[in-house]
């Protein structure tokens, strides 16, 4: 009671600047200065879409919960309201992008936002059906047993994004518990939001040894916290080899073994099969995405392309939505190739990321495109070099799936030995025509802050201009924005002799 | 302490101030191989077949890490920090091989550091899985196996059933030896203290085990049948990751507690379990490495780690458990939460301490432990 008062104080006191940035990440302000007419249509149309997205979930809520149980539900689960700011977020990507660049990076955040429903209704509405999974194990065979799946790290990832102060609660919250400090922060914030209870409880849990020591020794936690039945994939070190898959893919047949016995879930292979065809429409596409990426300047860049791979990729490849994401970026890519239209207005330079994405600060490369004409083509939680899945027997298909988590994103540059870290590097280097290397250096990422000494002198021996820019995946507190665009400068600046883009 | 055991300890204490001590030297000198090794699931026995013998890798008396840490970056395990430095030192210039597993993925890129700056002749990565049932344990055992073929045709060494049986013979002896030593421990006031139980393991593990056998089994004669009248406020476990520096043990005792047993990478429990041959060598070594190792990075073991735990805290008569972390450990970092909540719950009172690879920070040290000690009502 004392309390509110004091913060109903607070509150009136912050109105100008919450007044601010409102209208800030108003639409109205967005069309005062947009750059054009058909961007300003553009912003117009997702912004309305995204909407309509979020308020057909509010409604289904309503219904299927009751009003009650829906309010109770936003107050269980208080990171929903984050969820709300995606608009925000598509306009910090959009400043600036113009054309089927700008649509293409809307459409892959309404793709999205749409695919955030179908992963809440998973969570909210079929708990009985519910099995929680590690964010680098595809939920494709989880799918094909007719269960729901949830990868625990998702909102973790997803909340920084949105919003960058959003994970630090939970951080707080797991570092208080006694997680140690240097730990990565992904792990770190999804111990937090079980701590905090902000996280659904499924029937079963299925875990692994990705990407990392963190990661997959918090689920000794979590099994507790839970209480509920969990099985551990465990990925070989040596994975580039037959004896190695073999054990992964009998690993895998256990897993379905374990979760028939734990689940109503039974293993549908045709419906598997469906999945993997939907993979191998997707692999296509992204093949054929990438080619034409490789023209200078690019037809697509940033977002369109790492987004892209990260949502549907590794949480809904099985979607038909998906593959109809990925033709309508390669429809756009395409007539921006043939009507010689860049992304970029100023492509001057090219990069990858490598390491995970600067979460908290994901539009970086929105601000490093406007200030010197630097694209990001592609990122290492993107690149990938396997092959399709062959569909012609439930061991073929398990084989080809297992690959593809075995070579999957950080699990193939953190198991084995350097090469499968430094060999995709130039790979990439030389397929996208790039002029420099990013590494995102994760201060709790140990096995990349590991390879630095080494990445250093290969791209010393070959040329290769080499940025290391240090920051935290989730804390802004660690290093802030505003120190790592001073990091970008200097690199920029004094490496690059890169000149800024007059405005 | 009496004259013969303070003289034998000495022994042990100066075979630990080298990374390759002087029993290193003599049975390189005879020929021998030492082959260097860093973590618990190397399966020792298989190191000491024919002319082989296993060298735990340590660096005690490692000043800094500015060499290390170019490549292997400041926020990585110290421990791992230290191995490369004394590597890029030339420090182990008489292993003439390395047997490593990537257990974390700091131990990896040590690993990947190792290869891109010394370039072994022979750096073998066992991949030893994160969990065990069936399966793993028949993958184990073709990792031996291969490891075996590997060793027997770099080195032209016997690795047949019959030299790995002997080497198993050898290593259990040497098993039953130290924990004859480690059982005086469970007395109320046994007659070695836990700094001086680590400078004999870590230098026996250190050194060929025929040669330090000698020394052993005269401390044990020497120990049998004293009693030390020490004065102790405490019984302490000790559990952990790596940890090599006796004066860290040291640091904790001269506060009154007196650590009885030694749950840690490097330590006795459950490191010395001997090896039990059913039919095929090979798969009992298989067996033996998951057996003696209790690492949080096997997924699936936490009850069994903290019943162990529990057990032996019992076995001992411990009134409380030290839990050391090597800083930037996520293995036993993160396993930590779940560890110390659940220690708790069962009356055991725990101590947290982050620490370096090398002993820093000894007052703080002291001092936490003073408190600790304190706080028990003792």
């Amino acid at each position: 009671m004392k309390n509110i008062p004091a913060s109903i104080h607070a509150m009136i006191a912050r109105l100008p600047e919450t007044g601010k940035r409102l209208w800030q990440s108003s639409l109205p302000e967005y069309l005062l200065h947009s750059p054009d007419l058909n961007a300003a249509l553009t912003y117009m149309k997702y912004w309305m879409l995204n909407y309509n997205e979020i308020g057909k979930f509010g409604i289904e809520c309503a219904v299927r919960l009751g009003p009650v149980g829906a309010i109770r539900m936003l107050i269980k689960n208080p990171w929903l309201h984050t969820l709300l700011k995606v608009n925000d977020l598509m306009r910090r990507y959009g400043r600036g992008r113009t054309g089927l660049y700008l649509e293409s990076i809307c459409m892959t955040l309404h793709t999205i936002v749409a695919g955030t429903n179908d992963t809440l209704k998973q969570m909210f509405f079929s708990p009985d059906k519910l099995v929680i999974i590690e964010d680098l194990l595809p939920p494709d065979i989880m799918h094909a047993m007719g269960l729901g799946a949830y990868q625990l790290e998702g909102m973790g990832i997803m909340l920084p994004i949105m919003d960058p102060n959003s994970a630090m609660k939970y951080i707080d919250e797991a570092e208080n518990e006694g997680m140690n400090p240097d730990a990565c922060s992904l792990p770190k914030t999804t111990v937090g939001m079980v701590l905090k209870g902000h996280m659904p409880k499924g029937l079963a849990l299925v875990s692994s040894n990705l990407p990392c020591d963190a990661g997959a020794a918090s689920y000794s936690f979590f099994q507790r916290a839970y209480d509920i039945p969990i099985y551990r994939v465990d990925v070989p070190y040596h994975f580039y080899n037959e004896r190695a898959e073999n054990l992964f893919i009998e690993d895998v047949k256990e897993m379905i073994a374990w979760l028939e016995k734990h689940t109503p879930g039974r293993m549908d292979w045709d419906c598997f099969r469906k999945i993997c065809e939907n993979r191998n429409h997707l692999l296509e596409l992204e093949i054929e995405l990438w080619d034409m990426l490789r023209a200078r300047p690019a037809p697509l860049a940033s977002e369109a392309i790492w987004l892209s791979h990260l949502w549907h990729y590794n949480v809904s490849p099985d979607y038909e939505a998906s593959v109809q994401h990925f033709e309508n970026l390669v429809e756009l890519a395409r007539r921006n190739l043939e009507n010689n239209v860049p992304a970029t207005e100023n492509e001057r330079y090219r990069t990858i990321v490598w390491n995970p994405p600067f979460l908290h600060f994901s539009d970086i490369f929105n601000w490093a495109e406007r200030t010197y004409g630097l694209t990001l083509m592609n990122d290492s939680m993107s690149y990938h070099h396997h092959g399709p899945i062959d569909i012609s027997t439930p061991e073929s298909m398990l084989r080809g799936w297992s690959r593809i988590v075995m070579q999957g994103p950080m699990v193939r540059h953190t198991r084995g030995p350097a090469e499968n870290y430094l060999d995709d590097i130039f790979r990439a280097h030389k397929q996208f025509d790039l002029d420099m290397i990013w590494v995102a250096n994760h201060v709790g990422c140990k096995g990349g802050q590991a390879m630095n000494g080494i990445l250093r002198e290969k791209c010393r021996e070959r040329g290769i201009p080499l940025l290391i820019l240090d920051y935290d995946l989730s804390d802004p507190r660690i290093v802030s924005h505003d120190n790592m665009k001073r990091q970008v400068e200097h690199f920029m600046d004094n490496v690059m002799k890169a000149k800024r883009i007059e405005h | 302490m009496s004259t013969e055991k303070a003289r034998i300890i000495k022994l042990f204490h100066e075979l630990l101030e080298d990374p390759q001590n002087r029993l290193v030297e003599q049975a390189a000198a005879s020929g021998r191989i030492p082959i260097g090794y860093a973590c618990s699931f190397v399966s020792e026995p298989l190191l000491m077949a024919d002319k082989l013998f296993p060298v735990r890798l340590h660096a005690t008396g490692v000043a800094g890490t500015e060499l290390a840490d170019n490549y292997l970056s400041s926020l990585i395990c110290s421990y791992t920090r230290s191995l490369l430095e004394f590597a890029m030192d030339n420090r182990y210039d008489r292993i003439q091989g390395w047997v490593l597993v990537p257990s974390c993925a700091h131990m990896q890129r040590f690993i990947d550091n190792l290869d891109y700056l010394k370039k072994p002749a022979f750096n073998h990565v066992i991949d030893v899985p994160r969990k065990v049932n069936a399966v793993t344990l028949a993958w184990q055992t073709e990792e031996l196996h291969i490891l075996a073929s590997k060793l027997s045709s770099q080195f032209d060494v016997d690795m047949s059933n019959a030299s790995l049986l002997k080497a198993i013979g050898e290593w259990n002896y040497f098993c039953e030896v130290m924990r004859q030593i480690g059982d005086i421990r469970k007395k109320p006031n046994p007659s070695i203290t836990g700094a001086e139980f680590q400078i004999v393991i870590m230098a026996s593990l250190a050194s060929p085990k025929d040669l330090i056998l000698p020394h052993l089994e005269a401390l044990y004669n020497e120990i049998e049948q004293k009693e030390d009248t020490g004065k102790y406020r405490a019984r302490l476990m000790v559990v952990g990751g790596h940890l090599h520096d006796p004066e860290f043990i040291h640091s904790i005792e001269s506060q009154g507690g007196l650590v009885v047993a030694d749950r840690f990478c490097t330590g006795s429990i459950p490191g010395l379990t001997p090896v039990h041959v059913n039919g095929d060598p090979v798969r009992a070594l298989a067996e033996h490495s998951f057996e003696k190792t209790l690492c949080p990075r096997m997924m699936e073991d936490f009850d069994i780690r903290l019943k162990t735990i529990i057990d032996i805290a019992r076995e001992y008569h411990v009134d409380g458990i030290v839990l050391e972390i090597i800083k930037f450990c996520d293995l036993w970092g993160v396993d930590a939460m779940p560890l110390v909540s659940a220690l708790r719950k069962q009356g055991i009172p725990v101590l947290k301490l982050e620490r370096e690879y090398r002993l820093g920070g000894e007052g703080q040290l002291r001092t936490r432990v003073q408190a600790f000690i304190e706080s028990m009502g003792k």
